[in-house]
């Protein structure tokens, strides 16, 4: 069962993202694309041309999509938390090697800048994943899904998590590191055609990967782990919607400002006992 | 399998503004918002000429910006379509003739649609993409260049270099004496 689902997850984080370009549309009043657009993307891209810009390149990006893959997969077979957010971090290195490997002024912003939005929001995931242990004992997400929900006592961690949430799928106000239009998609900049493809699923797989986290407060509680995904996807669509992008000092400001100080006072008092 | 049935349904845009007093440009803007909403069909705004389908350029061609419009052109991959956007880009409208411009953008690149209108309503724009959607369809892979290059894209090992191709038009092929508003030469070359 698990292999299915780790096997299918890119699909399903494709059709995410087609939802969300539809709710993102009807929030602005507009009609939005079909909901398999962005598999009618993924076939016109296997149509272009394909242009190679170098071979490190490309291996680095098709690297960072499979890594990526893996810490889904591991949250998916339910193995240690804190392991699986390392294969995450080693996931966005390889991205931003990628960003490195080429010669475009872009691509150099784009991976330094994905470097700084990683000093704001890794020390949060692990932060994360320490609250998990010291509330239950375990790292293990199998354990966790099967115990209670822990929203009520971690609900701090909740609200760091909510930081990191636009921070990892390129929402506003968080999404500098990509900045569409700015810096022309960051790293990405150099992908083409086939090539892009990688990139462009590893951002499906980014949702699940997050939203993934988002359940793991829910606990063993299904009816709570889907008003907690559907919540949290409207909310971070409709702040999307309604703010402009912030600068990246002010992104790190922000992120380990609140951040820090909300998971610090929860494992404190998670530590107490409270 | 064939997938050319699914570039009508994904195109992505790269809008380049080559000197356009930004009349066209709004109206771009006005096509992608909520009132007339192109991405209902697909159409992103992508910016990045790597991962774009249709080349849609609005202005009448300064000199200065001739190199970035025949780069930009190097690096979109094919299939490609071009876009002429607005009277200026088509003919050079009101600036057609002048010491600063090149007339239009057909000197530099090859044009698909062409877009009159000064400036160009968005309904037209949206009847234009349509046009090139329907062009788009039809094309092959093969290898598209621009009207004038610096140097040739070389192949080595089946890695196709396009570095360079755009660097140092400079003059656009002209000598400093041709590019004078009404010398023969330059009239000579407009003719053909």
């Amino acid at each position: 069962m698990n292999t299915v689902w780790i096997i299918l997850a890119p699909l399903i984080g494709g059709l995410l993202y087609g939802v969300e370009r539809i709710v993102r549309a009807r929030m602005q009043g507009r009609k939005g694309p079909p909901l398999l657009q962005p598999f009618y993307d993924m076939f016109k891209l296997l149509d272009k041309r394909p242009l190679l810009v170098n071979p490190a390149h490309v291996l680095l990006g098709i690297m960072h999509f499979i890594t990526l893959w893996i810490a889904v997969g591991l949250i998916i077979t339910g193995t240690n938390l804190l392991f699986v957010i390392f294969v995450h971090l080693l996931a966005s290195i390889f991205l931003v090697a990628s960003g490195f490997s080429v010669r475009s002024v872009y691509s150099h912003i784009g991976a330094n800048r994905e470097l700084l939005t990683m000093v704001a929001y890794e020390p949060l995931l692990i932060l994360i994943a320490a609250g998990f242990y010291l509330k239950n004992g375990y790292f293990s997400i199998e354990l966790i899904h099967e115990g209670e929900p822990l929203l009520g006592s971690l609900w701090m961690l909740f609200g760091a998590l909510l930081l990191v949430i636009p921070i990892k799928l390129k929402k506003s106000p968080f999404d500098a590191a990509e900045a569409h239009q700015e810096i022309v998609g960051g790293v990405e900049v150099e992908y083409s055609g086939v090539y892009f493809e990688f990139l462009y699923m590893a951002k499906w797989l980014e949702y699940i990967f997050v939203y993934l986290l988002v359940i793991l407060f829910a606990g063993n509680s299904v009816m709570m782990a889907i008003v907690l995904v559907s919540s949290v996807f409207l909310l971070v669509n409709l702040v999307d919607n309604a703010t402009a992008r912030v600068r990246i000092p002010h992104l790190i400001a922000i992120t380990l400002g609140i951040g820090l100080t909300l998971s610090i006072l929860n494992l404190i008092g998670v530590g107490y006992g409270l | 399998m064939d997938f050319s049935r699914y570039r009508k349904r994904s195109p992505w845009i790269l809008h380049y503004n080559a000197g356009s007093c930004n009349g066209c440009d709004i109206e771009i803007l006005a096509a992608l918002s909520p009132r007339y909403d192109l991405e209902r069909f697909g159409v992103l705004n992508s910016g990045n000429p790597k991962q774009s389908d249709i080349f849609l350029v609005t202005g009448p061609v300064t000199y200065r910006s001739r190199e970035r419009l025949v780069e930009l052109y190097n690096q979109m991959p094919e299939p490609k379509v071009v876009i002429a956007l607005g009277s200026c880009t088509c003919t050079g409208g009101v600036f057609r003739g002048m010491y600063n411009v090149e007339d239009g953008i057909d000197r530099y690149i090859p044009v698909d649609v062409y877009i009159p209108g000064c400036a160009a309503s968005p309904e037209l724009i949206i009847d234009g993409v349509v046009q090139a959607l329907d062009i788009l369809e039809k094309k092959t892979k093969e290898r598209e260049n621009a009207k004038r290059l610096y140097s040739e894209p070389t192949t080595e090992n089946g890695i196709t270099d396009r570095s360079n191709s755009a660097q140092k038009i400079g003059t656009g092929g002209f000598s400093p004496e041709e590019m004078k508003p009404n010398s023969p030469e330059r009239r000579e070359n407009e003719e053909d």
